[in-house]
């Protein structure tokens, strides 16, 4: 008899259909994956399952009862638990406080920590998952917070865990250590479902699949009767186009986008440390890490929107170490964020101002010291056809549209007059798969028209995808810089994110 | 040392205590909100609700004690008001703050005059005499600033000690911190966001509503048109730069207090200023040292915004 199983939900956001009459069954005993594109309705199920969302219509039984939990805390007393995407961790208070988080342990509310600590030891040692009970969230890596979010689960006794994107944040390393340890959750009877948009994954440790799209079910199906290729058709509803690189045309007239010996030291931290990097024109170099290894120092160091400590940034041979930001934008450089909504748009702007934002200094839009709203609104008019930007009109506000249409604009914005280098810095976070595809296509297309491309993205399979060399970033350190080459070591590359060098030394030699 | 040395010190720091009590009562109602994510700047108009209505019941009953209760009584009904409409509503938290002070200022103001009319001499009652606690108040010079006081000052003294248990010893502390922190984390892991907030706003009530009652009932023994004044604002100071540490509070609270008791005794040693730059002393203070702690303060990270729990 099945664990758990939801019948015909249906849930709509403002009109939108989230899911439509999905269906969904578990074992006991069984990982199953939950696998569908951004926005098919994967995490909206599991939410109204755990209670955060509340359904329109439909019935869940669990172990054969109907229940409708209208909080988490009823689920987790049914012995469901839930590791979202964004982990619900309190920075601010340690590991072992998060876990006792919201129970009511023996002596409550005057808790015994040395007791709780010694049986939260007991849980974590049993299935492999260490951490230190008194270090403060803030100072854990992703890896390490993800096995707090387990251990939590765990301590509440969860029968049922549920796990958004687990290995999004992961390198393949700790990925290996994270699927031992769900093995031994199943050992000991436990279930899993595993929501992910990530085929290959889920291939090795699955024992079902369920595919989602629009809201819909596509198929359900035993994970060793189907084919990878067979699940992304189920996936995304067609085949996808394949990327080719072609070589490098060299440019011998210019000298790309330089970097030499770029420290950041911001508060005595060291953001970056030496950075050297060459791109040639025409060339993609892709940069690999764990996100907040220095990424997004390096990206606003190369910007100016922050000032290295030391070291020179040049491209084509102008030294534009001193230069502010404006000033390099003109030169030739265009910048999409990792945070669109952040830092690359204003959300309540309509998309000929946020246009704008780029422009407003050009010549071409100045008539009489005032911008030209019609000159203006044409190129913006022009970009949305070229792009096939899906918009009401030129006036909606950039929050009313997709994630993919924004981050279109942006890359429309940025690429606009021929940039000689362009830095990106996942451009495709977020993104469905067609825009993702859109996303690479254009970035392939400037360098072919011999654009430096400078590549930072936390998916590793879109670096191997799409870079001509790849560094490993570490602490703001490059740990290497290699030609992305078929016979490229992976677990080299995985083991110097997770900055261990000695033992890709002592393998090499 | 000098005995006239030792009397003066101990003259100061008795003024000071007592100045700095409504201050304390205040801030730590005020830390406890902020912990959760509530930022009241309304806590003039919760002060001046406790002032009132403290001084009115004791006028007319007679009983000090009602007249306690009654100003605990119009505390929280003024933080509640915040609290729904903060909470419930999802307002914007430092708005409705801003009008509960303007809307409570006119309001007693009116209510004042509606039951005595225009008088020349204010009415007044009689206040909470001092209770000598024997022993600790014979200690040189903290004893009797400390244990030779009014209801208030050990009320406000017993608050610090169960605020610094509740903070740092209690699984409620973590839960608090976690609401105001990750509301969000909080929710999953079970805890319910809105009923610790509401409950937060009531502590809040509660101790703002005491810090009124001190003002009428501890010192002054009448009530006038804005009779706290600004001592909510100073209140907001003191919570930060306590850095919504009870003991912080505290101690921040001390410096503000021995400053209008400074104050006031520099207006009455005929100094040929005018009083009115002596009377701006305490809140100078406030803003240099405010000025010496900049960027050091840590807000908890969902200050000021509603919790939705439906959101997408």
């Amino acid at each position: 008899m099945a664990l758990l199983s939801m019948k015909n939900i249906c849930k709509s956001f403002f009109g939108k259909r989230a899911n439509n009459r999905v269906c969904f069954d578990l074992m006991p005993g069984e990982i199953h994956a939950l696998l569908g594109e951004n926005g098919a309705g994967k995490t909206t199920l599991m939410n109204i399952l755990y209670g955060i969302y509340s359904r329109d219509s439909g019935v869940i039984l669990w172990k054969g009862q109907e229940v409708s939990f209208t909080s988490p805390r009823e689920a987790i007393a049914c012995h469901i638990g839930m590791v979202h995407q964004h982990f619900m961790l309190v920075p601010t208070l340690t590991v072992s406080q998060n876990i006792t988080l919201g129970l009511r342990e023996k002596g409550y509310p005057f808790p015994d920590r040395k007791a709780l600590n010694a049986t939260i030891t007991e849980v974590s040692e049993k299935y492999g998952l260490e951490i230190d009970v008194n270090a403060y969230i803030s100072s854990l890596s992703v890896g390490e917070q993800q096995r707090v979010e387990i251990i939590k689960l765990l301590y509440r006794d969860a029968e049922l865990l549920i796990l958004d994107e687990p290995t999004a944040m992961l390198t393949p390393q700790e990925t290996e250590y994270f699927f031992e340890v769900l093995r031994k959750l199943r050992a000991d009877g436990r279930s899993v479902i595993i929501i992910t948009h990530r085929i290959p994954e889920i291939m090795s440790i699955t024992d079902r699949v369920t595919v989602l799209r629009d809201g819909c079910n596509v198929v359900t199906e035993k994970t060793s009767d189907i084919t990878e290729q067979e699940l992304s058709q189920y996936m995304i509803g067609r085949q996808l186009n394949s990327i080719q690189r072609e070589p490098i045309v060299p440019d011998a007239g210019r000298e790309g986008l330089l970097l030499e010996d770029v420290s950041l030291k911001e508060k005595n931290i060291k953001g970056l440390d030496s950075i050297s990097l060459q791109i040639a024109p025409g060339e993609i170099v892709g940069v690999a890490g764990v996100d907040g290894n220095g990424q997004k120092e390096l990206v606003e160091v190369i910007l100016g929107i922050r000032k290295q400590s030391s070291g020179k940034i040049g491209l084509d041979g102008l030294d534009m170490s001193s230069m502010s930001v404006l000033e390099r934008k003109k030169l030739g450089i265009g910048y999409i964020s990792d945070d669109r909504q952040q830092d690359g748009l204003v959300m309540d702007m309509n998309l000929t101002d946020n246009m704008l934002l780029k422009t407003h200094t050009e010549q071409q839009f100045i008539k009489g010291g005032l911008i030209n709203a019609r000159l203006v609104w044409e190129d913006t008019k022009k970009v949305v056809e070229e792009y096939a930007i899906k918009t009401p009109d030129l006036n909606t506000p950039l929050r009313n549209l997709s994630g993919g249409n924004q981050q279109k604009l942006i890359l429309a914005r940025e690429m606009a007059g021929d940039p000689k280098a362009i830095v990106a810095h996942q451009p495709t976070r977020g993104l469905d798969i067609g825009a993702t595809e859109f996303v690479q296509q254009q970035l392939l297309q400037r360098r072919s028209k011999g654009c430096c491309i400078l590549l930072i993205s936390a998916d590793l399979e879109e670096i191997l995808l799409l870079s001509d060399r790849i560094a490993v970033i570490y602490k703001g350190r490059f740990m290497g810089i290699f030609p992305n080459t078929k016979d490229l070591n992976l677990s080299h590359i995985g083991l110097m994110m997770a900055g261990r060098t000695s033992e890709v030394r002592e393998e090499s030699l | 040392m000098d005995s006239g040395f030792i009397a003066l010190v101990t003259m100061y720091l008795i003024a000071s205590v007592r100045m700095a009590t409504p201050l304390i009562l205040a801030g730590l109602g005020e830390a406890i909100s902020e912990k959760a994510g509530i930022l009241n700047i309304g806590v003039e108009a919760i002060m001046l609700s406790g002032a009132f209505f403290s001084f009115i019941v004791a006028f007319f009953t007679g009983n000090l004690f009602l007249g306690l209760l009654a100003g605990i009584m119009g505390g929280i009904f003024v933080s509640m008001i915040h609290g729904v409409l903060s909470i419930h509503c999802k307002a914007n938290q430092t708005i409705a703050g801003l009008a509960l002070n303007f809307m409570m200022m006119g309001l007693t103001s009116f209510l004042f005059l509606i039951v005595f009319g225009q008088t020349t001499t204010l009415p007044s009652c009689s206040v909470f005499s001092e209770v000598k606690i024997p022993l600790l108040s014979s200690i040189p010079i903290i004893g009797s600033a400390l244990f030779n006081q009014n209801i208030f000052v050990y009320i406000a003294l017993i608050s610090i000690v169960l605020t610094a248990i509740f903070f740092y010893k209690t699984e409620w502390g973590i839960n608090l911190h976690a609401v105001g922190e990750h509301p969000q984390a909080a929710n999953s892991a079970g805890l319910n966001v809105f009923a610790i907030r509401y409950f937060a706003c009531f502590v809040n009530g509660v101790l703002g509503g005491l810090g009124g009652a001190s003002i009428t009932l501890g010192q002054l023994g009448f009530f006038m048109e804005n009779v706290t004044s600004g001592r909510g604002y100073i209140a907001l100071v003191v919570v930060i730069l306590g850095r919504r540490n009870p003991v912080g509070i505290f101690a921040a609270a001390m410096v503000i207090g021995f400053s209008q008791a400074l104050q006031y005794n520099l207006q009455t040693l005929g100094f040929p200023i005018p009083t009115q730059v002596f009377s701006m002393f305490p809140y100078v203070v406030a803003v240099i040292v405010l000025f010496l702690s900049i960027g050091k303060s840590i807000d908890p990270s969902a200050l000021g915004i509603p919790f939705e729990r439906n959101k997408r």
